[in-house]
């Protein structure tokens, strides 16, 4: 989409306006508060050929816990490729976590008691093609920065954060955004 | 025995034993990092 300038006094015409509004940088899809003590939230129609690359958001948690959130993409269940590496603070020592064809990315965000910030950028969810994440992490000791794929040709609408570790979230905000396509 | 809760968009409830089971495939495969207190 090209850009455009507008001009003081000139029609508007709502054409332009639709198509600005939805081919902002960034647009907002859906949010969504979380819950009381819940270990899953399913996010439905987030996806769509309106965008081809997402960012994810969700901070504002309010529980206590180490909520280290996971990401699973529709009904994907298998495949899920990706590596946490981190560094610890005081030692600098790095280390890193797997997911070698596991059920869902692991460590999509950090997590601390009452803090959990996520900021998980998914590239082609809704293509019939591979998915890819990148998020950052970030613990009480640690930070690092996780990254994945998923190589399947499933199209996918919607994802579901999971917490494992016998724990759950309550409260925060989940926000969706599309990365305006460049045409 | 109470199971965990799950939320679609903006609607909380008991997962159903279905669901239940496959939260726990879904989060067996590695444990996350020890939590760790500031």
């Amino acid at each position: 989409m090209a850009t455009k300038t507008f001009s003081d006094g000139v029609a508007l015409p709502a054409s332009d306006i639709n198509t600005y509004l939805t081919n902002s940088g960034m647009t907002l899809i859906k949010s969504q508060t979380v819950g009381t003590g819940v270990t899953s939230v399913v996010v439905t129609n987030a996806f769509s050929t309106d965008y081809e690359n997402y960012l994810v958001t969700y901070n504002g948690i309010t529980n206590t816990g180490g909520e280290v959130l996971r990401i699973q993409l529709g009904a994907t269940v298998t495949g899920y490729y990706g590596n946490l590496i981190y560094a610890n603070f005081a030692s600098g020592a790095v280390s890193s976590v797997g997911d070698n064809n596991t059920a869902n990315w692991t460590h999509c965000s950090g997590g601390v008691n009452n803090f959990t910030n996520m900021q998980a950028t998914i590239m082609r969810p809704f293509a019939a093609a591979a998915t890819s994440i990148s998020a950052p992490y970030q613990d009480g000791a640690n930070a690092g920065h996780k990254s994945g794929w998923l190589n399947n040709s499933t199209s996918y609408t919607g994802f579901t954060l999971i917490v494992g570790g016998g724990f759950t979230i309550t409260g925060g905000t989940l926000v969706v955004y599309g990365y305006r396509r460049p045409t | 025995m109470t199971r965990p809760l799950i939320q679609i968009d903006n609607e909380v409830r008991e997962m159903t034993e279905e669901e239940h089971a496959q939260y726990l495939e879904a989060t067996k495969d590695i444990s996350p990092l020890t939590p760790e207190t500031e």
